[in-house]
């Protein structure tokens, strides 16, 4: 059984009321099922706000029972309080103000609104994006955080050596309310060594290369473990491995990758595996890459009717480079290409002009969502296309429609011709 | 001839007999378990089209979205989900999907179920006292 401290003895008591009650009951029983011996301090909470239709589970118009359901498991109606520690929102259901250009109606639309208001009352900052690391959330080596987001979590644990899980729907509540989180898995530095090797035998450039990479990865690694990645990797960048670790965290479910030589607990091979041999080892070659890209990329060419690009949520600088590639040309009739973005950096992207250079083109600029979470997609969508291996992987099951997937410069060129081309 | 009680930890309480779903080749969340039918939606998955609804799962892990237990969540508020859990080992997503659920849940199990139990088996749980039983295979 977990040991509490006297504090967390107190909140589970009731001391400090019915919610931070449950959700220290809900933290204990989490700790128990996992076998943690303690709990830690969370600092920093990123959650999944917004009226999302899992929730939808609980018929009921009112919040309050919703949440408490859904996010507290609590069959007794509580109210919220203000949170514990820094909290800001990961994406909704849709844009909070252009929600009806992506087919939502006035009603949902106002349904959200009240969602993210009523967290807003209690310190939950509406942020909106799945890139809390590029929106003010960046957890320092050591610092114990929770988050919503797949690949935040490879991309926090990874890069900055902040320490997280991959649990944070509804306990990204409960470590909102109570601050505390099993000391477990992650957040214990001495579990977060490699156990899986692999070497890197192609050429690894562009963002795409990158992307296809951790979809490959993904795709070899068994539950429970953790790669180490090796190889010529000079061409790393931060705006490239958030792709990276979004794909690898969709074809598996690691929470923690070493980059030889790049991230900082794998400065050798040697500090990666924590003086270990590697459990197993994989060269990834060209043809694995070529493999991933025809998993994701239907193999056929015809009319488009849908793109949409900006998964993970695109930077400002990747905001620059869609300006200037729509600049002066205009997307197809019938053709609905979206580009998704915090709403923060879209902000940037209207004092700079580019979200101007892209509307003009007949693109919308849509922010707090992407077409996974929203579950929105235009009416007619015969034949969609991506940038991101994870949108493409997880839209398929979705629909009958092909789904194409590519560089992020042929997507845009596909908006402009009305037409995906096998190359 | 006698049934088969394999020794495990006991994560979530209570008791429970149903018939297995043995995969492992976990779920993914999202895109993975259609919450509105119960039924399996990834595509090329073993499950691909059958319903998790009242049955027991065994599976490796999690993968894919943090939020893999809200989709396991949401179908047993509607009455679809899993009547419960057996995870060989357990990570952060089943965990939670074992808390939010509340359904009877047996991990660190003394024997490799994808080997000791198949699908379509019909086995009782024990998620008090750590226990996996075959009743009929």
């Amino acid at each position: 059984m977990v040991r509490l401290t006297d504090y967390e003895q107190e909140m589970l008591d009731g001391k400090y009321g019915k919610l931070k009650k449950k959700a220290m009951e809900n933290i204990v029983q989490y700790a128990n099922v996992l076998g943690a011996e303690e709990l830690c301090e969370v600092t920093k909470a990123h959650v999944f706000a917004g009226a999302h239709s899992y929730l939808h589970a609980v018929e009921s118009d009112d919040i309050e029972e919703v949440i408490s359901e859904m996010q507290f498991c609590s069959k007794e109606k509580l109210s919220m309080e203000k949170v514990g520690c820094y909290c800001q929102t990961d994406c909704g259901p849709m844009d909070p103000i252009k929600f009806k250009s992506m087919g939502c109606t006035e009603a949902e639309g106002i349904k959200n609104k009240e969602y993210l208001d009523y967290y807003s009352k209690f310190g939950i900052n509406k942020v909106g994006t799945c890139v809390p690391y590029l929106t003010g959330f960046i957890p320092l080596m050591g610092e114990h955080y929770v988050t919503s987001e797949s690949h935040a979590v490879l991309m926090m644990n990874s890069l900055f050596g902040a320490c997280g899980n991959a649990d944070g729907l509804e306990v990204g509540y409960w470590s909102a309310i109570c601050a505390r989180i099993p000391k477990w898995g992650n957040h214990i530095m001495e579990n977060r060594k490699g156990t899986h090797l692999f070497n890197v035998d192609c050429e690894i450039k562009t963002k795409t290369d990158w992307d296809l990479l951790g979809y490959t990865i993904g795709r070899f690694l068994p539950t429970h473990s953790i790669p180490v990645v090796q190889g010529d990797l000079k061409s790393i960048d931060i705006m490239y491995l958030k792709y990276f670790y979004a794909s690898m965290a969709t074809t598996s479910g690691p929470e923690m990758c070493h980059i030889v030589g790049h991230t900082p607990e794998a400065k050798t091979l040697e500090e990666a595996f924590g003086g270990k041999e590697p459990l197993e080892m994989k060269t990834i070659t060209k043809a694995d890459i070529d493999c991933s890209r025809k998993l994701l990329n239907d193999q056929s060419e015809g009319k488009i009717d849908y793109i949409s690009i900006g998964c993970p949520h695109l930077s400002i600088g990747e905001m620059q480079q869609v300006a200037e590639f729509m600049k002066g040309k205009k997307v197809a009739r019938d053709v609905v290409f979206h580009v998704w973005t915090a709403a923060s950096i879209k902000a940037l992207a209207d004092m700079n002009g580019y979200t101007q250079m892209i509307e003009e083109s007949g693109a919308i600029v849509l922010t707090s969502s992407c077409p996974l979470t929203s579950e929105k997609k235009p009416e007619k969508a015969d034949r969609l296309a991506f940038d991101s291996g994870k949108q493409a992987h997880y839209i398929k099951p979705s629909t009958d429609a092909p789904v194409h997937y590519g560089e992020m410069e042929v997507c845009m060129q596909a908006a402009i011709d009305g037409e995906w081309r096998l190359i | 001839m006698a049934s088969k009680v394999y020794k495990g930890r006991g994560a979530i309480p209570g008791v429970i007999e149903g018939i297995a779903m043995v995969s492992k080749e976990t779920i993914q969340g999202w895109a993975g378990v259609d919450e509105n039918t119960g039924k399996i939606v990834e595509k090329g998955h073993p499950f691909e089209g059958m319903s998790i609804a009242g049955k027991i799962l065994i599976l490796s892990g999690g993968k894919g979205s943090n939020g893999w237990s809200c989709h396991f969540h949401s179908a047993r508020v509607r009455g679809i989900g899993p009547a419960g859990f057996v995870f060989p080992k357990m990570d952060s997503r089943t965990g939670v999907a074992a808390v939010v659920t509340g359904v009877p849940t047996v991990t660190d199990l003394e024997v490799d179920p994808f080997i000791a139990i198949k699908t379509g088996d019909r086995i009782r749980i024990d998620g008090t006292n750590g226990t996996v039983e075959i009743l009929s295979e």
